[in-house]
């Protein structure tokens, strides 16, 4: 029988100044809980691991292998060996919390930061009967809009992974946002209650994420927590809460690819941080080594269209008016003054020299005989 | 010859254009001719997507769709991009309400998602297209003394449904760095932390942490310089580095840039002379 060694992060705080690692040899079938089970069924019964249903439903048995976070129960040893090429697998418990023994965590940490966004329905009068005895109705059609945010185990799999969790410790973590997000799109919860939720959600730190997408990499339950933090972040901003750099981050992309197709690394600080010297160091840095710097990108053939369609999927979305129109007339300014012609005599002066270049390969092909 | 689709997106204009150059020279190299795609957008930067999601797959859509017109599968350098573009293919490709609305508005300029066209990223067109036996036979001037640190970025590994190579232990950049002989570098403490470019305008202290954390491990290795795939994280250790309160000065490289040094150019041409925590090797 097929077997691998898996190094096993042992400690027991009442016993052992310091953890260490024990290495037991397992075979490679079935799941990497059952590999658990196996050492403590035959070979070490002081082994102590958090698991219940077996079948990625109760989330208890989240752990990391060789730094990975896995769902011990829907982790295949196999694919574990495949993946590592026969290295030794070792095991640690889950990042960001303290180790009550072994393998197990303390989740009260996770779990007190969670419930400082609201994660519960805040009943609104007007659409949940205050009278017990009258249902409160949810349609099919609306659950839609939190029908994963409600698969959340609590397996604390994405706050392990988390990346913001790392650098700050305020973060609430993937999961908390994502919980808090699926009562922020619920139609029975007050508008009260959804405001708090984001007031919260920033002092939690909504705006630390730095989207490198492991939370959605490791959820087991297919929950998306980054995206959703994305939702918060866009709720925020149409709730008015538009001081924090991260939302005139998005101003500053919404405007610029409206009216340019491209964002503008150059004035970036300076319309996120007010820092008005970024742009001419950094020109001078870059001419210093002889690189060409433009200030703005050359509108393209399609900018005209590539306008109408933005505009039109913002209109059908109601947020035609995010886009700030004047400060898209200071960019147009900015081409003109640059290109020396309005926006729309340059792209049809693109359009006019592709035309014109075409035109002439055409009739080169049409003398040498090609088609 | 392969002929494909080039996608520039935000990194390879403005101060970056000589960045193009580089690519372009690199993948001439390697008997593969780089089209760019010039009339397509910023994807977005995974930040339009805070906006309104559909917006995000609308220009997405429009991106595909000026490549497919073309009848040219897609080649995308930055972690980011690749990683926007391929959720909203994917989108696209499950949806057909989504594609049939969007379509509507990209029938005024003419053009149609069909989802008939593939999407590269660096690493896979690497690996499946242009194999490592030929990057290893283009190879010039191998880099036999060179201790590369490797460093893949979080957004060609997560989520799992865009990942292009093993997003636990994933081989590929170690794969060309082989073939380009250098030495290599892929157990350092910090590897797969974020390098932080997308919080520098939402959380600055955030990015000014991983950078010091994922450069001070490249530093402890010896490495003489770390290389990534990504443009952004490229732009996150060379740029933002200078940031810190004692930046270590560690020496980074776009993917291609090495390659193209490793095939001959010399240290301005292939761009590791225009940057700004100097390149001290070769």
């Amino acid at each position: 029988m097929e077997t691998v060694k898996l190094q096993v992060f042992r400690y027991d705080p009442e016993k052992d100044s310091s953890p260490y690692y024990k290495e037991y040899e397992v075979p490679v079938e079935g799941t990497l809980l059952n590999a658990l089970l196996y050492i403590k069924d035959n070979i070490d019964p002081t082994l102590s691991f958090r698991a219940f249903c077996r079948s990625e439903v109760c989330g208890s048995c989240s752990m990391r292998v060789n730094g990975k976070v896995k769902l011990a129960c829907k982790t295949s040893m196999k694919e574990l060996v495949e993946t590592w090429k026969g290295k030794p697998l070792r095991i640690d418990p889950l990042k960001h919390m303290n180790v009550i023994k072994d393998l197990v965590v303390d989740i009260d940490k996770p779990i007190e930061k969670m419930k400082t966004l609201i994660p519960w329905l805040v009943p609104d009068p007007r659409v949940v009967p205050t009278d017990p005895m009258h249902e409160s109705i949810i349609y099919p059609e609306e659950m839609k809009a939190y029908k994963d945010q409600i698969n959340c185990m609590l397996c604390f799999s994405c706050y392990s992974a988390c990346e913001a969790v790392e650098d700050n410790s305020r973060y609430r973590g993937p999961f908390a946002f994502s919980r808090a997000y699926r009562f922020q799109v619920d139609r029975r919860d007050i508008e009260t209650a959804k405001e708090r939720r984001i007031r919260y959600s920033i002092s939690g730190g909504l705006w630390s994420c730095v989207q490198c997408q492991k939370c959605l990499y490791v959820c087991p339950k297919g929950v998306k927590p980054a995206e959703d933090i994305q939702n918060l972040r866009g709720q925020a901003i149409k709730k008015g809460f538009t001081d924090k750099p991260g939302a005139k981050k998005l101003k500053h992309y919404v405007d610029w690819i409206y009216a340019t197709g491209q964002i503008n690394r150059l004035y970036l600080p300076e319309e996120v941080y007010g820092n008005k010297e970024a742009k001419d160091k950094l020109t001078k840095a870059f001419q210093e080594m002889g690189v060409e710097v433009w200030e703005v990108p050359k509108p393209t053939k399609g900018l005209m269209k590539f306008r109408d369609i933005y505009l039109e999927i913002l209109s059908k979305e109601d947020k035609a008016l995010d886009l700030d129109f004047s400060h898209v007339r200071k960019i147009d300014k900015m081409v003109s003054d640059i290109f020396k012609a309005d926006i729309c005599t340059i792209v049809d002066r693109v359009h006019e020299r592709e035309d014109k270049a075409k035109g002439l390969i055409g009739k080169l092909k049409g003398l040498i005989g090609g088609k | 010859m392969v002929k494909i689709g080039f996608y520039q997106g935000c990194c390879f204009q403005g101060q970056d254009a000589h960045m193009f150059d580089t690519m372009k020279e690199t993948f001439k190299k390697l008997d593969v001719e780089l089209e760019l795609l010039e009339e397509t957008t910023c994807c977005g930067g995974n930040t339009i997507d805070e906006e309104n999601r559909k917006l995000s797959y609308a220009i997405n859509a429009r991106n595909i769709a000026l490549a497919e017109a073309k009848g040219l599968d897609m080649l995308i350098s930055c972690n980011t991009c690749y990683m926007v573009i391929a959720k909203a293919k994917r989108a696209l490709d499950e949806d057909r309400e989504l594609r049939k609305e969007i379509n509507k508005l990209l029938k005024e300029e003419g053009l149609e998602y069909r989802g008939t066209n593939k999407i590269y990223h660096l690493l896979d067109f690497f690996r499946d297209v242009v194999g490592y036996e030929r990057i290893k036979k283009a190879v010039k001037r191998p880099l036999k003394d060179w201790k590369v640190a490797a460093y893949y970025g979080c957004h060609v590994l997560y989520p799992k449904e865009i990942a292009i190579d093993n997003s636990d232990n994933p081989s590929s950049l170690q794969e060309i760095l082989r073939a380009l002989g250098a030495e290599i570098i892929d157990e350092y403490e910090h590897k797969d932390a974020c390098c932080g470019y997308h919080s520098f305008f939402t959380d600055k202290s955030m990015t000014l942490k991983k950078l010091s954390k994922i450069l001070g491990s490249v530093k402890e290795t010896g490495a003489d310089i770390v290389v990534t795939p990504c443009p952004l994280c490229f732009k996150s250790f060379d740029i933002y580095q200078l940031n810190l309160e004692k930046p270590p000065m560690v020496p980074s490289s776009f993917l291609p840039e090495l390659m193209a040094y490793a095939f001959g150019l010399d240290k301005r041409e292939s761009g590791l002379g225009h940057h700004l925590v100097k390149v001290e090797k070769g």
